[in-house]
């Protein structure tokens, strides 16, 4: 399984592994049934992914997914699947507000 | 959202608008084509088609609020479709971002469409691809969203228009690029042969995936008549 995952992802499997082990990965939810993914980075910093679609705000994402093309997806949203499917992912419930603000701070950045 | 769109451009011809998976949504779709091409006046046909379905309201979002009416005539009269399409006009892409992002605040029927005109508007202050991908996967993601409150079975379409040449420089044709991968399917409009008094255009769908490829002839007649062959 692990060969499989470094043979099609590369580097990056270990790497979402890593976070995956780390429980970096937290399934936020509100009231309204509206999700959004945040993973903890080994940086220290946090990046959003959105749950329904292919997408991370992380510096790789943009470069080596979107730009170049050279990658499926970073180690973030590799991190979010495979906790979904491991099911080694926090869950944290905010109000709808929090939410908005979430998926908002990530877009005024 | 191919599907909707097929439906509003075959209700024209003789087979008359299909029932068949009026509630499927389909992938979201990207209405491309040049100035005046007719992309307002398709992405209304189609809130009126949603509007007429007996399903959840329609919400059309715009930078500017429409002149006058795209179409003048048939559905666009029904006042009961009109009722059900929400127009609202976020000043700026930062507005658009705070409308998406809070968009499980209010407190009203999941919509069974969601429309965005005029995409470059919103686009042209943010140019780096990371902030166009992440308007596009926002659009998905709100559509998902409303998706999930309608329930299994009712489905939210995402139908959004973008002014698009087919011959355009490097730096479009990589925007458009990207936006193809959160879209897959997608319907250039093109100017065809304009005769007396009415301008005609030529709309090609491609649905994405392994759909058939379809095109019709679009006429807007001097009164707002839209006529499809």
């Amino acid at each position: 399984m692990f060969s499989r995952l470094k043979f099609v992802f590369g580097s990056s499997a270990i790497q979402a592994l890593d976070l995956v082990d780390r429980q970096s990965i937290t399934l936020i939810s509100s009231p309204s049934g509206r999700r959004v993914f945040q993973v903890l980075g080994s940086s220290g910093k946090t990046y959003t992914c959105l749950a329904s679609c292919h997408y991370c705000s992380c510096p790789a994402f943009a470069f080596s997914v979107l730009r170049k093309s050279d990658s499926l997806l970073c180690k973030h949203l590799l991190a979010v699947y495979l906790s979904q499917v491991t099911g080694a992912c926090q869950q944290l419930s905010v109000s709808d507000e929090q939410l908005t603000d979430i998926l908002l701070t990530e877009a005024e950045q | 959202m191919a599907e909707t769109l097929r439906r509003v451009l075959s209700a024209g011809s003789a087979a008359g608008p299909a029932e068949e998976s009026a509630a499927e949504a389909g992938p979201p779709l990207l209405l491309l084509g040049g100035p005046g091409s007719g992309k307002t006046a398709l992405l209304f046909a189609a809130a009126l088609e949603v509007a007429g379905e007996g399903r959840g309201p329609v919400l059309f979002l715009s930078r500017k609020p429409l002149q006058s009416l795209p179409l003048r005539t048939g559905a666009a009269l029904d006042p009961l479709r009109l009722q059900k399409i929400r127009f609202q006009y976020p000043p700026s892409t930062r507005e658009l971002f705070r409308l998406l992002c809070s968009a499980h605040e209010a407190r009203v029927p999941a919509p069974a469409l969601l429309l965005l005109d005029s995409l470059e508007e919103y686009l042209s202050e943010h140019q780096g691809p990371h902030e166009t991908a992440h308007l596009a996967a926002l659009l998905l993601d709100t559509a998902a969203y409303f998706n999930h409150r309608a329930g299994p079975g009712r489905g939210c379409g995402l139908m959004v228009a973008l002014q698009a040449q087919e011959d355009a420089d490097s730096g479009d044709t990589l925007q458009l690029a990207l936006l193809q991968r959160y879209f897959p399917a997608c319907c250039w409009l093109q100017p065809g042969a304009t005769g007396t008094g009415q301008r005609c255009l030529r709309a090609c769908l491609e649905p994405g995936g392994l759909g058939p490829r379809t095109e019709w002839l679009i006429a807007f007649q001097p009164d707002g008549e839209m006529t499809i062959t």
